[in-house]
């Protein structure tokens, strides 16, 4: 029953912004509070797990066979949790949850009705379908539903029509479904093994059959099924060399729409491709996906580092640490079960942190004339609320403490010494110094100094504390928590989740 | 004998859709791209009704009536009604040209077919031999999005590629499960759309659909 709660409440919301015509600012209000249903939901979930239980919902029609078709353990509470936070804030930060707008102020463009009642629709139609991912048990349906997760998203990248954003969610929607189209050619194929082994059943692409049946499988054809699952799900994930659309798309959507992508839908792509890295580990044994995940987050580190010191703009230069820190979970999760477990914290710190970025980012862009780090000199002196936070973001990014990013990191290279990788994690800690550098660097220029007259938008009120703000507060204490301890419900949460992934 | 003509409508109609696909390459007008993509569609539904026959199963029938609407009867007239608004520039100006296109489909088909081997080696189905020309008919479908310049092109190489994934899993399996099927295409339908609509606009802001001038977005 649970999941009704978690994935209608989206459902609800997308449906009440497409009847409701002009859009009006109760329908956002109406969409940001149900998305505390599905928050409650997801925390309701965490609790069934950790006390042992594995939540399933099935329905058994006489010609369709969806037995068990929806199933949540750890690893997708902890998921539910990372989506539906982000999904209940972004949706309290959206746009047009305010007075219709005279002059632009704090968090918002002036978007006309049609574009909002779009954006509402299509921005929870985008939720319901990523919480349908985590919750899926049949690979089929997560394929499915990811990407379902493109085709909404791509309606709400270019909010506002110009040759930037119609360019951005142009690559965006060729690069992804073409990526995914590379992931459904994998599915079939580890679908197809299963058949040829044991026969044809309706629910043999259920990830528990595949996961019990996968010792049997066939190496050469898992294998192969697994290069095809890791370019597709990896593109959507943005993981390097597939990363391309990530700095442009993040670079024009809405702001919401970004953290999401940025937080929440990394993590679930992420989240698809460890289901199958399971699979083909219970095959294969771990060494063949562990290479492959250590060479591709090497280069994404690598990639990462080198677009950072060059980055001029400051959304992108956020895409480029997105990238970074893929590159780094990629090279936990190929470090075995310790590897793992600093990885999924990571996940859970990085969706914290990102998410922060991308709202302060937002009032940035609107505060000054420019998106050019050069040209947004002065943070501190004109928004002395979002500069501090976005000093603390930053600085949490990059792994300094007290962010919980720094724990995670720590765990990741003490995971990668103890495992005998001394080069690999030697090269990784040179390319994470290089990212440190240019981005405290690039946050010398924006903090300090004073802008001149025309490179700040006067007519928006110098800033002051509002909930907004507190919203936003949230995550900073979230990031301080994790940086000083590791609660128990989520460290069993963790170990869980590590159990179930990484042997 | 019933197998042995099973097995060699299955590898016939397979060439014959992916003959179909490398057509795409020699052709030069966005009207043709539609049309061979209507032809390849029905080829395919065919191939899902030998299939169903042969193989004893009734669901095949009803996701073939499903592909022949969309992909036969809805997407190549939204195509064509695109191509009458947009394609007056007659000439496609792909990024490589037709002789190297046709080389390096070649090749592709070639390695489809090394790729597919364990494939083949693991089944015993009838429908085996068709494996490797699917496979190649994804890379041929891969290679027409990557090196055409026109957005419309694009699309079609994307429903190409499609195709080839759905040959490839009717082949293999005698079809996954039809909740999947039908949710694909639905994921089919809704990305096809989105992408008409961006077609739209990049003709209205751009003033042509040649995505090369696409390239304004840099560090």
């Amino acid at each position: 029953m649970t999941f009704f709660f978690l994935i209608l409440p989206p459902l609800l919301a997308a449906l009440i912004a497409s009847l409701v015509r002009p859009y009006r600012a109760l329908v956002g209000w109406i969409g940001a509070w149900l998305s505390l249903i599905s928050l409650g939901a997801a925390f309701g979930f965490v609790a069934q797990v950790i006390n042992g239980q594995t939540p399933t919902w099935g329905l058994k029609l006489e010609w369709l066979n969806l037995d068990e078709v929806l199933r949540a353990d750890s690893l997708s509470a902890l998921l539910m949790v990372c989506v539906t936070a982000v999904a209940a804030l972004a949706l309290f930060l959206s746009p047009g949850l305010g007075p219709p707008i005279q002059n632009p102020h704090w968090g918002e463009l002036a978007y006309r009705p049609n574009q909002l009642r779009r954006y509402h629709v299509f921005i929870n139609l985008f939720i319901a379908a990523m919480l349908l991912t985590v919750s899926a048990n049949n690979v089929g349906v997560m394929w499915i539903t990811i990407e379902a997760t493109t085709v909404f998203s791509a309606f709400i990248i270019p909010l506002k029509l110009n040759k930037a954003s119609i360019e951005a969610s142009w690559k965006y929607i060729i690069l992804c479904s073409v990526g995914i189209a590379l992931a459904f050619v994998g599915t079939v194929l580890g679908y197809f093994d299963f058949v040829s082994l044991s026969g044809r059943a309706g629910n043999a692409l259920n990830w528990t059959v595949l996961f019990a049946n996968a010792h049997s499988l066939h190496p050469e054809v898992v294998r192969l099924a697994f290069v095809f699952l890791l370019i597709g799900y990896g593109t959507k994930a943005g993981i390097a060399p597939m990363h391309t659309w990530k700095p442009d798309a993040y670079g024009e959507s809405p702001a919401p729409l970004t953290a999401l992508m940025a937080s929440s839908l990394f993590a679930v792509a992420m989240y698809a491709l460890l289901r199958w890295k399971a699979v083909a580990d219970a095959t294969l044994g771990s060494g063949y996906t562990n290479n492959l995940f250590m060479v591709l987050g090497l280069l994404s580190l690598l990639i990462a580092a080198l677009s950072v010191v060059l980055a001029t703009d400051y959304k992108r230069m956020f895409a480029y640490s997105s990238i970074e820190h893929t590159g780094l979970m990629c090279l936990g999760f190929a470090l075995g079960p310790l590897g793992t477990f600093a990885a999924l914290l990571h996940l859970v710190n990085h969706t914290a942190a990102k998410s922060l970025m991308f709202f302060l980012v937002d009032n940035i862009e609107h505060k000054y004339r420019s998106p050019l780090i050069e040209k947004t000199p002065g943070l501190l002196k004109t928004m002395p609320w979002t500069g501090a936070l976005f000093a603390f973001g930053l600085m949490t990014l990059i792994g300094l403490p007290p962010g919980g990013i720094f724990i995670a990191e720590f765990a990741l290279f003490r995971a990668g010494f103890a495992l005998k990788h001394p080069w690999l994690m030697g090269a990784a800690l040179a390319l994470l110094a290089v990212v440190f550098v240019s981005f405290i660097r690039h946050l010398n220029k924006m903090l300090y100094g004073t802008p001149s007259a025309e490179e700040i938008n006067t007519e928006r009120p110098t800033e002051r504390f509002s909930w907004r703000i507190a919203l936003l507060l949230i995550n900073v204490a979230m990031l301080i928590t994790l940086g000083l301890s590791l609660p128990a419900p989520l460290q069993t949460l963790l170990n869980q989740s590590v159990g179930i992934i990484s042997k | 004998m019933n197998d042995s003509l099973f097995s060699q409508l299955s590898t016939l109609g397979s060439s014959v859709i992916l003959l179909l696909g490398i057509t795409l390459l020699w052709r030069k007008s966005l009207h043709a791209y539609a049309g061979i993509f209507r032809w390849q569609s029905a080829a395919l539904t065919v191939m899902f009704v030998i299939i169903g026959y042969f193989g004893h199963d009734p669901e095949l029938y009803v996701v073939a009536a499903v592909l022949f609407i969309l992909k036969v009867l809805v997407l190549p007239r939204y195509l064509e009604r695109m191509e009458k608004r947009f394609g007056d520039q007659r000439e496609l100006q792909p990024y490589v040209n037709v002789v190297t296109s046709l080389m390096l489909s070649g090749l592709l088909v070639l390695l489809a077919y090394v790729i597919a081997r364990p494939l083949v080696l693991v089944s015993d189905l009838p429908t085996r031999g068709g494996l490797p020309l699917a496979m190649g008919l994804v890379f041929v479908g891969l290679f027409v999005v990557i090196t055409r310049k026109n957005a419309l092109a694009q699309i079609v190489g994307f429903l190409v590629m499609e195709n080839g994934i759905a040959l490839l899993a009717v082949l293999a399996t005698f079809g996954i499960p039809i909740i999947v099927e039908l949710g694909v295409f639905l994921d089919v339908l809704m990305g096809f759309l989105v992408m008409q609509v961006f077609v739209y606009h990049i003709h209205s802001t751009f003033e042509s659909i040649d995505v090369d001038q696409l390239n304004e977005l840099k560090h």
